[in-house]
C-alpha cells in the first residue's frame, strides 16, 4: 500500500538576476497531503494546472523528496529505502519526451530493462510480451522518431511496465492522444489493475477518463486535497447533473405543457431563449432525461433542429469547488 | 535600412542587458589568454627566446610575442564577429522568428549590421581585454601607426562581416552550427597565420589561406602596428582584403536570397 | 560485476545508435584534432630548433612531430570523453536522465559505462589518426617497446575515470561551453600535450598534476622516449593511481550531490 502522510513540498529555486546576485524563490507545491493507494485499485488525482499533482507523483516515485511528512510504499520509506522502492514502482508521463528518438522501440526497452538489471532471454521475453500488449510488434524495429504520438505513448507504457512494477504512476498519460487510442489505453490500464493487481495513481484533466477508470478520486487545489470520494459521488455532489440543450423552430402549447409536467416530475430546471437556429431550450437535471424529453417533443408534433448534452466539466466542477473553498 | 539597424540594435541590446552573456566574454578572454600563454611558454621557456632566421625573413620583425598577441587578438575578434552575425539567423530559426523577419520588408543588411554593431559592444571589451593581457606578456606597440591601424581594423571587421554572411547562409541551409563553425574556426587557426607566418605551410595550404580575409587582415594589421607602416606600405594586403570582402559580400547576399526562398517555401508547404 | 557489464553494454549500444552514425563524430574526433595537431606542429616552426633547448632532452629536433603526435593521441582520448559528456544535456532535456534516476541502477555504473562505451566507440578513429601520423612522422625509435602497451593501458583507464568525472559534472551544469573552456583548454595547455611538463613554471606544474593525462604522458615519454626503467617511473605510476582514486571519489560525491539536489529542487542543474 502507498501511504502519504502529512506531506509538504516547498521548492526553493535560485534565480540569477544580474552577474552573481541571486534571489531565492519558494513555491509551496504540496501542503499537508494525506492519501493512500491499495494494490488493485486505480486512484485518480485531479486538479487545475499547478495544483501539485506532478509534484506529488514525483515524490511517490522517489524522484523528489518531501520537505516534510512521510511516504511509504509497502512499508518502505521513499527517501530512506529509495533503491528498494524504485524497483517496485515506475512512472509514465504523457507527452513525447522521455524516449530516445534515434533508437528503435525495442532498443529503448532493452536499455531501460538493463537499468533494472534485466537481461538475456528474460528481458527479451518481457519485451516481446509488452510490445504485443501495446500493439507495437510491427513497429518494434523502427526508430522512435518515426512513431506517431500514439505509438510513442504506447511505447512509454511498455517502458513503464518493463520492471513489472507493483505500483504505477501515470501523469496525464492520454495527453494529446486521439479518442480511440486513449480508449484502448484506458482498457489496458483497467486490465493491469484487475488482472495483475497493480496499484495505479492517475492524473488527468479529462473527467470522463477519471470517471471511467478510477475507484477513488482525490481533488487537489493549491497543493491541498480538498475532496476525496468515488467519482460518482463527486460528480453528483459538485455539479448539478447534465444540461440538455434542444433547438426547436417553435414552441406550441402542447409542448409547453408537456415539458412543464416533465420538469416538475424530475425536479429539473428549464430555461428558454432564442438563438440564430431557433428556440433554445436548456434543461438542467440530475438524472438523464433525454429520452423523455425527445419523446415529448415528438409527441407534440414539433420538429427537432438539434440536440446536445453538456456534461459537467471537471474544470467547472473544480472552479465551483474553489469558489466554495474561498 | 537605418531604421532596421536601429531596431535590431535596440532589441539585441535589451536582450543583452537582460542577460549579460558574461560566460561568452570570459570565454573569449580565456581563449585569448590560453593562446598567448602557449606562445609565451614555447618561445620564452622551451626555446629560450631563440627565433629561427626564417621568422625574421618572413615577418620583417624579431618580436615574436607581439606577432603572437596580435594574431590571437584578431583571431578571437574574427571568431566573435563571425559567430555573432552568422548565428543570429540560426537562432531566429530555432526560436521560430526567422519567418517573420523574412516575411517583413525590413532590410536584410540592416538586420545583420544591427546585430554586428550591437555585438561589437561586447567584442570591443574582449578585444581590449586581450590586448591588455598581451602587455603583461610583452606586447610592444611603440611603433604603431594609429591612423592606419584604426582604418585597417575597421576594414578587417567588415571583412569578417561579409564572411559571416556566407557562413550564416550555409548554417541555415544545412541547419547546423556546430560542425560548420568549428571547422571553419579551427581551419582559420591553422592556415591564416595566427601564431606563425603562413610561409611555413605547404604550398597548397598557402593557396587555401588566400580565401581567408583573416590572412590578409593579419598581415596588414601587424604591419601597421609592428612596423608602423602607412596604409600604402601594406597596399597589397589591404587591396586583397577589400577584394575578398566584396566577393564574400556578394556571395553572401546571393546565398541569403536563396536560403530565404528555401525557407519561405518550406513554410508554405 | 555482471550488472556492471550489462550497464556497460547498454550504454555502449545506446551511444552507438544515438551519436555514432552522425557526421559530428568524424569532425570532432578526426578532422578537428588533425587540424589542431598541425597548428601546434607549425607553431614550433618560428623557433630555433637547431641549437640546444629543453625539448632536446626528450626528442631530437626531427622528432618534434612524433612528440606532438603522442601528446595529441592522448589528448583525443580525453577529448572524446568531453564530447560524450556533452550528451548529458540532451539526456536532461529529453527527460531520459530522469528515467535513469527513477531506476535503481548504480549511478556510478551508468557514468563509467557511458565513458567506457564512448571511448571504445571512438577508438578506431584514434587509430586512423595515429596511423596517419606515423605515416608522416614515422621516425619514432622507442627505447622500450613494452612501454607502449603499458602507457596505452594507463591511458585508457585514466581516460575512463576522467570521462566519468566529466559526465558527473555535466549532470550539474547547463553551460557546456564554459566547462570546455575551463577544463579542456587548460588540459591541452598544461598536461604535456604540446609543452613538456618539466618546462612549465611551478604554477603550471601545479595545474598539470591535476590532470591524469599529464602522468600518462610523462610515463610514456620517460619509458619510451628516454628509456627509463619501470622502477624509475614507479613514483609517477603511484601518483597516477592516487589521482585516479581521488577522481573516482570526487565523481561519486558529485553524483550523490546532484541527485540529492535534484530531489530537492526538481532539477539536476545547479545553474
Ligand atoms: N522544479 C520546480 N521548481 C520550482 N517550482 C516548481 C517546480 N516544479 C513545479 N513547481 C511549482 O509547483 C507547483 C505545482 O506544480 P506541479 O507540476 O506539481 O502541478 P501539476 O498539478 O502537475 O500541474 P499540471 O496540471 O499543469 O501538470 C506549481 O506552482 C509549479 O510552478
Ligand atoms: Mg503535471
Amino acid at each position: 500500500m502507498i501511504k502519504v502522510e502529512q506531506v509538504y513540498k516547498t521548492y526553493i529555486n535560485k534565480h540569477r538576476n544580474f552577474l552573481f546576485f541571486s534571489e531565492t524563490r519558494q513555491t509551496e507545491a504540496v501542503c499537508g497531503v494525506d492519501l493512500y493507494v491499495n494494490p488493485g485499485e486505480i486512484v485518480g488525482l485531479l486538479g487545475m494546472n499547478g495544483a501539485g499533482k506532478t509534484t506529488l507523483i514525483k515524490m511517490m516515485s522517489t524522484l523528489l523528496s518531501p520537505t516534510s511528512g512521510t511516504i511509504t510504499i509497502d512499508g518502505m520509506d521513499v527517501v530512506k529505502d529509495a533503491l528498494k522502492v524504485k524497483s517496485i514502482v515506475n512512472m509514465i508521463a504523457g507527452g513525447e519526451r522521455m524516449l530516445y528518438f534515434r533508437l528503435t522501440g525495442r532498443q529503448n526497452l532493452e536499455y531501460f530493462g538493463n537499468l533494472y538489471g534485466l537481461r538475456g532471454s528474460l528481458l527479451k521475453d518481457r519485451i516481446n510480451y509488452l510490445l504485443s500488449k501495446v500493439g507495437l510488434e510491427k513497429a518494434a524495429d523502427t526508430p522512435v522518431e518515426r512513431y506517431s504520438k500514439g505509438m510513442k505513448q504506447r511505447l512509454q507504457i511498455a517502458r513503464g511496465l518493463i520492471n513489472d512494477p507493483k505500483y504505477l504512476f501515470l501523469d496525464e498519460p492520454t495527453l494529446g492522444l486521439d479518442v480511440s487510442v486513449a480508449k484502448r489505453l484506458r482498457e489496458f490500464v483497467q486490465e493491469l489493475v484487475h488482472r495483475e493487481g497493480k496499484g495505479i495513481v492517475l492524473t488527468s484533466h479529462y473527467l470522463e477518463e477519471i470517471e471511467e477508470l478510477c475507484d477513488r478520486v482525490y481533488i487537489a487545489n493549491n497543493g491541498r486535497i480538498i475532496m476525496h470520494d468515488t467519482p460518482k459521488n463527486l460528480v453528483f455532489n459538485i455539479t448539478h447533473g447534465n444540461v440538455l440543450n434542444i433547438v426547436v423552430p417553435e414552441i406550441n402549447d402542447k409542448l409547453n405543457n408537456n415539458l412543464r409536467t416533465l420538469i416538475e416530475l424530475h425536479n429539473a430546471n428549464i430555461e428558454i431563449s432564442s438563438n440564430e437556429e431557433g428556440i433554445l431550450i436548456s434543461i438542467k437535471s440530475k438524472k438523464d432525461i433525454t429520452t423523455e424529453v425527445v419523446q415529448t417533443i415528438y409527441n407534440s408534433n414539433v420538429n427537432l433542429i438539434s440536440l446536445y448534452i453538456e456534461k459537467p466539466k471537471l474544470e467547472d466542477a473544480i472552479l465551483q469547488l474553489e469558489n466554495g473553498v474561498a | 535600412m537605418f531604421l532596421t539597424i536601429q531596431a535590431t540594435f535596440r532589441r539585441n541590446y535589451l536582450v543583452m542587458r537582460h542577460s549579460l552573456p558574461y560566460t561568452s566574454i570570459i570565454g573569449s578572454l580565456l581563449s585569448g589568454f590560453y593562446m598567448i600563454l602557449f606562445s609565451y611558454l614555447i618561445y620564452k621557456i622551451m626555446f629560450n627566446g631563440k627565433l629561427d632566421d626564417s621568422f625574421i625573413k618572413y615577418t620583417g620583425s624579431s618580436d615574436y610575442i607581439t606577432f603572437a598577441v596580435l594574431g590571437s587578438t584578431v583571431y578571437i575578434l574574427s571568431i566573435s564577429v563571425l559567430l555573432i552575425v552568422s548565428r543570429s539567423l540560426i537562432s531566429e530559426l530555432r526560436q521560430g522568428t526567422l519567418e517573420t523577419i523574412f516575411l517583413s520588408p525590413a532590410s536584410r543588411q540592416g538586420y545583420f549590421l544591427g546585430c554586428m554593431l550591437q555585438g561589437l559592444m561586447l567584442v570591443g571589451i574582449e578585444f581590449i581585454g586581450i590586448l591588455v593581457m598581451g602587455f603583461f606578456f610583452g606586447l610592444d606597440i611603440t611603433n604603431i601607426n594609429p591612423i592606419s591601424a584604426s582604418i585597417t581594423l575597421v576594414l578587417i571587421i567588415f571583412s569578417f562581416y561579409s564572411q559571416a554572411l556566407v557562413l550564416g547562409a550555409i548554417m541555415v541551409w544545412f541547419r547546423d552550427t556546430y560542425i560548420t563553425q568549428n571547422t571553419l574556426i579551427t581551419l582559420m587557426g591553422l592556415i591564416s597565420g595566427v601564431s606563425f607566418p603562413i610561409e611555413y605551410l605547404p604550398d597548397w595550404l598557402q593557396y587555401l589561406s588566400k580565401i581567408m580575409p583573416l590572412t590578409f587582415g593579419l598581415v596588414a594589421f601587424r604591419e601597421t602596428i609592428m612596423l608602423g607602416g602607412e596604409l600604402v606600405s601594406s597596399f597589397e594586403s589591404i587591396s586583397y582584403l577589400i577584394m575578398l570582402t566584396t566577393c564574400y559580400f556578394l556571395i553572401g547576399k546571393y546565398l541569403l536570397i536563396k536560403v530565404e526562398k528555401n525557407i519561405l517555401e518550406k513554410i508554405t508547404e | 560485476m555482471k550488472n556492471l557489464m550489462t550497464i556497460f553494454m547498454a550504454e555502449f549500444k545506446k551511444s552507438h545508435f544515438l551519436y555514432f552514425h552522425t557526421n559530428m563524430i568524424y569532425f570532432s574526433l578526426l578532422v578537428w584534432p588533425i587540424i589542431l595537431f598541425f597548428s601546434a606542429y607549425y607553431s614550433f616552426k618560428p623557433f630555433d630548433t637547431k641549437s640546444e633547448n629543453v625539448l632536446s632532452e626528450y626528442v631530437s629536433n626531427q622528432e618534434i612531430g612524433s612528440f606532438l603526435l603522442i601528446g595529441y593521441l592522448g589528448y583525443i582520448f580525453y577529448f572524446s570523453l568531453m564530447q560524450s559528456a556533452f550528451q548529458m544535456a540532451p539526456e536532461r532535456a529529453r527527460g531520459t536522465l530522469e528515467l535513469i534516476f527513477l531506476s535503481p541502477v548504480s549511478r556510478l555504473a551508468v557514468i563509467y559505462g557511458r565513458a567506457m562505451a564512448n571511448l571504445l566507440e571512438g577508438v578506431w578513429l584514434f587509430f586512423v589518426f595515429t596511423v596517419l601520423g606515423l605515416f608522416f612522422f614515422g621516425d619514432i625509435q622507442p627505447h622500450n617497446w613494452w612501454g607502449i602497451p603499458l602507457s596505452l593501458f594507463l591511458l585508457i583507464i585514466s581516460a575512463v575515470v576522467w570521462g566519468g568525472f566529466l559526465n558527473a559534472i555535466f549532470l550539474f551544469s547547463r553551460d557546456a561551453g564554459f566547462f570546455f573552456l575551463i577544463i579542456q583548454e587548460p588540459l591541452l595547455l598544461f598536461s604535456g600535450v604540446r609543452i613538456p611538463i618539466p618546462v612549465l613554471p611551478i604554477w603550471g606544474k601545479f595545474i598539470s598534476y591535476l590532470f591524469p593525462l599529464s602522468y600518462v604522458l610523462l610515463i610514456y615519454r620517460e619509458i619510451v622516449m628516454r628509456g627509463a626503467s619501470l622502477f624509475e617511473v614507479s613514483t609517477m605510476i603511484y601518483s597516477l593511481l592516487v589521482v585516479i582514486i581521488v577522481f573516482i571519489l570526487l565523481t561519486s560525491w558529485i553524483i550523490r550531490k546532484a541527485e540529492k539536489n535534484s530531489k530537492i529542487n526538481g532539477s539536476m542543474a545547479l545553474y
